[in-house]
């Protein structure tokens, strides 16, 4: 039991776990991810079958990199205990330690007293213990790399807990619409926009919030990097649609129905005759003969909005194309095609707030513990009249420093000394 | 605007040679011209990073042409600042083809100012991407030192002091960049969030910057807590650089992800 206790602690455990990691993580990434099988089957013909044996399509939800992450947590929570329970017992007696070690560069007399003033600059405390003294500076950095793995500890929950546990839902909403969500919360989408006043691509919406017990947000204005938080929920501004837009009057009656079309659909009055609307391209080119070519991809708003469907009329489709603002009329049917209407496609989060804050302050631990390891590290001198030694958890930094500083004081070699 | 930037990279070619010159022949005036003419090769790129950054209105560091040019630069200016603090020049004969190859991979990108995307207008920007050059740079710096120990146990031209000093600096470069490239995965994640709302989204980048921080931190706890040094560790920085590229260039180029932005 022991003797798993100290595996299970131990540096070396630690680091075979990071190296299986990022092992796991290069086949993350060398093989795409989520794939249906037969796209793997397709795709890699003769290891598809080690690659879903392995999941290698799903290795960052794989049992084995799960159990993997927690073994992680197991070693840093472990090895932090075992680490703050020694760093404590070192602490306390270091003084103590630090007089009794022997010289081990010993200074001519004006070296010495070079030295202390050189100790004194840096700041450094000095305690008298006995004949020597003992001189010390950033004592917390003692405490560095505890606060590291506690944080990446925290990191590691939080950022599983941040992962896991919130409800994601992607909607699209047209603007003057409202999406509502399973426990009666209101989003009204007010108006959306592709690009800015100067034309600058800027997805950017505005929305209300209201929640089920009648509390409402400001609108709020929702853009790429601009999250709009409220109650429970959190609001991105995920993606965005074009949607044709036809207005279909009854010439009979002179009723008018409004479409706002995402996907094929069919307009007809008797079911017989009328328009099956195919999309709605963004772009065309016509040439000088007056032939159509149609563009399908362009980069934010559409500069030339253009509709495809088939007239459908006597059982014959024909195909036709409409701009905006052409009409066509059918049997008792006027269809008049709109200019074209933008989307938000938004992301819903209902999330907890608290998940986050205590995950961005494991960030900052983390960042303040990493500055304390390496930049704040323990200094420990122990002079006397003959010379100096250097001790502490970290001890090169400060015999390098010393050794450069002081050589030319230098009165015999280290192995003399000692 | 070109020309700065080509000038920079004429003379930093120019420093290599005159810098590979001088150590061959042991000439103390080609190494100091070596040194000079990179001087002005780093400011030449500065007032190419700062003109551009003015015609753009905003950071050059979007695309892969602007952070490699920005990564050759923090190169360059790791060398520049430990140069005179190091009071030798055994660095520069690795650092400054560094330097040069970084920029080589620059001129081969596409230089045109484009606007930034409306996912990359954010205030983590600068923050994220800043950490990312310092970050590359230190270990790029690292991987140069620990190749020039490398080198000198070879040759035996060093005295153990210098080697010790070498092995120092070399961790102390690692530490520093650990610490920038935790400020970049951290500063990701936390934008991320803002803009893609997930902290983490198992992103190619994503995981090599992971797998990249998980390869120093091995190097970390073999240095300081099994107080591994020397050669061992020389030869571990150096295998490392070539991950940093990867995670730099190759992600980008040979995978698909949210951070390919061109």
């Amino acid at each position: 039991m022991k003797k798993l206790f100290r595996t299970l602690r131990s540096m070396r455990f630690g680091i075979v776990l990071l190296i299986l990691i990022a092992a796991c993580s290069v086949a993350g990434t060398v093989i795409p991810q989520g794939r249906e099988a037969a796209w793997y089957v397709q795709n890699y013909p003769s290891v598809h079958g080690a690659i879903l044996a392995l999941r290698l399509n799903r290795v960052f939800e794989s049992w084995y990199f799960i159990a993997l992450l927690v073994l992680l947590c197991l070693n840093l929570s472990l090895c932090s205990l075992v680490r703050i329970r020694a760093v404590i017992r070192t602490v306390r007696g270091e003084t103590e330690r630090a007089a009794a070690m022997p010289d081990t560069v010993l200074l001519s007399p004006e070296g010495t007293e070079k030295l202390r003033c050189f100790l004194e600059d840096m700041r450094c405390s000095c305690e008298a213990v006995g004949e020597a003294t003992v001189w010390r500076k950033h004592g917390f950095g003692h405490y560095g790399t505890f606060i590291t793995h506690l944080s990446i500890l925290l990191t590691v929950i939080f950022g599983a807990l941040a992962l896991y546990t919130p409800t994601v839902t992607d909607q699209s909403c047209m603007p003057g619409e409202s999406i509502f969500m399973p426990d009666g919360t209101k989003i009204r989408v007010l108006d959306f926009r592709i690009t800015d006043e100067t034309g600058r691509l800027d997805y950017q919406s505005h929305v209300q919030v209201t929640l089920p017990d009648s509390r409402q947000s400001e609108v709020a204005e929702l853009k790429v990097n601009h999250p709009f938080s409220f109650g429970p929920y959190k609001l991105f501004q995920q993606t965005f649609g074009t949607a044709g837009s036809v207005t279909v009057t009854n010439l009979e009656n002179g009723g008018t129905d409004d479409f706002l079309l995402t996907e094929e659909a069919y307009l007809s009055a008797d079911g017989v005759t009328g328009i099956h609307y195919e999309m709605l391209y963004p772009d065309f080119i016509r040439d000088p003969s007056g032939n159509v070519t149609l563009i399908t991809v362009t980069e934010g708003s559409y500069p030339h909005p253009i509709y495809r469907f088939d007239v459908i009329a006597g059982g014959v489709f024909t195909p036709t194309l409409a701009e905006p603002g052409d009409e066509l009329e059918l049997t008792g049917l006027r269809f008049r095609f709109n200019s074209p209407v933008e989307y938000p496609g938004l992301r819903i989060k209902h999330v907890s707030s608290l998940c986050n804050a205590l995950l961005i302050a494991s960030f900052m631990l983390m960042i303040a513990g990493l500055t304390v390891t390496f930049f704040y590290e323990p200094v420990l001198v122990k002079t006397d009249a003959d010379g100096y030694a250097v001790g502490g958890p970290k001890p090169e930094r400060m015999r390098i420093e010393l050794s450069e500083e002081f050589r030319e004081y230098e009165r015999t070699s280290k192995e003399e000394a000692t | 605007m070109k020309a700065l930037f080509f000038a920079a990279f004429a003379l930093y070619g120019v420093s290599v040679i005159l810098e590979f010159a001088g150590t061959a022949f042991k000439k103390d005036r080609l190494l100091k011209a070596a040194w000079y003419v990179f001087l002005a090769a780093f400011l030449l790129h500065l007032g190419f990073i700062v003109t551009r950054g003015i015609i753009a209105g905003r950071l050059p560091l979007s695309n892969q042409f602007e952070f490699a040019n920005a990564f050759a630069w923090g190169v360059a200016l790791m060398l520049v600042v430990m140069r005179p603090r190091l009071k030798t020049d055994w660095l520069s004969v690795v650092a400054m083809p560094a330097t040069l190859l970084v920029m080589t991979y620059a001129a081969l990108q596409p230089m045109e100012i484009k606007d930034l995307m409306p996912a990359l207008r954010s205030a983590w920007f600068g923050v994220h991407i800043g950490s990312a050059v310092v970050s590359y740079a230190s270990f790029v710096i690292a991987g140069c030192i620990a190749l020039r120990y490398l080198l000198s146990v070879k040759k035996g031209s060093a005295d153990e002091r210098a080697l010790a000093q070498m092995d120092y600096i070399s961790y102390r470069m690692v530490a520093f960049g650990f610490l920038f490239l935790t400020v970049v995965i951290l500063s990701g994640a936390i934008w991320a969030e803002q803009a893609w709302s997930a902290f983490w989204t198992w992103d190619p980048k994503e995981v090599w910057a992971l797998i990249t921080w998980i390869i120093y931190a091995v190097y970390m706890h073999l240095r300081l807590r099994r107080k591994r040094k020397g050669t061992a560790m020389a030869w571990f920085l150096v295998i490392a650089v070539p991950v940093v590229f990867f995670t730099f260039a190759g992600v980008n180029t040979l995978m698909h992800g949210l951070h390919t932005y061109g």
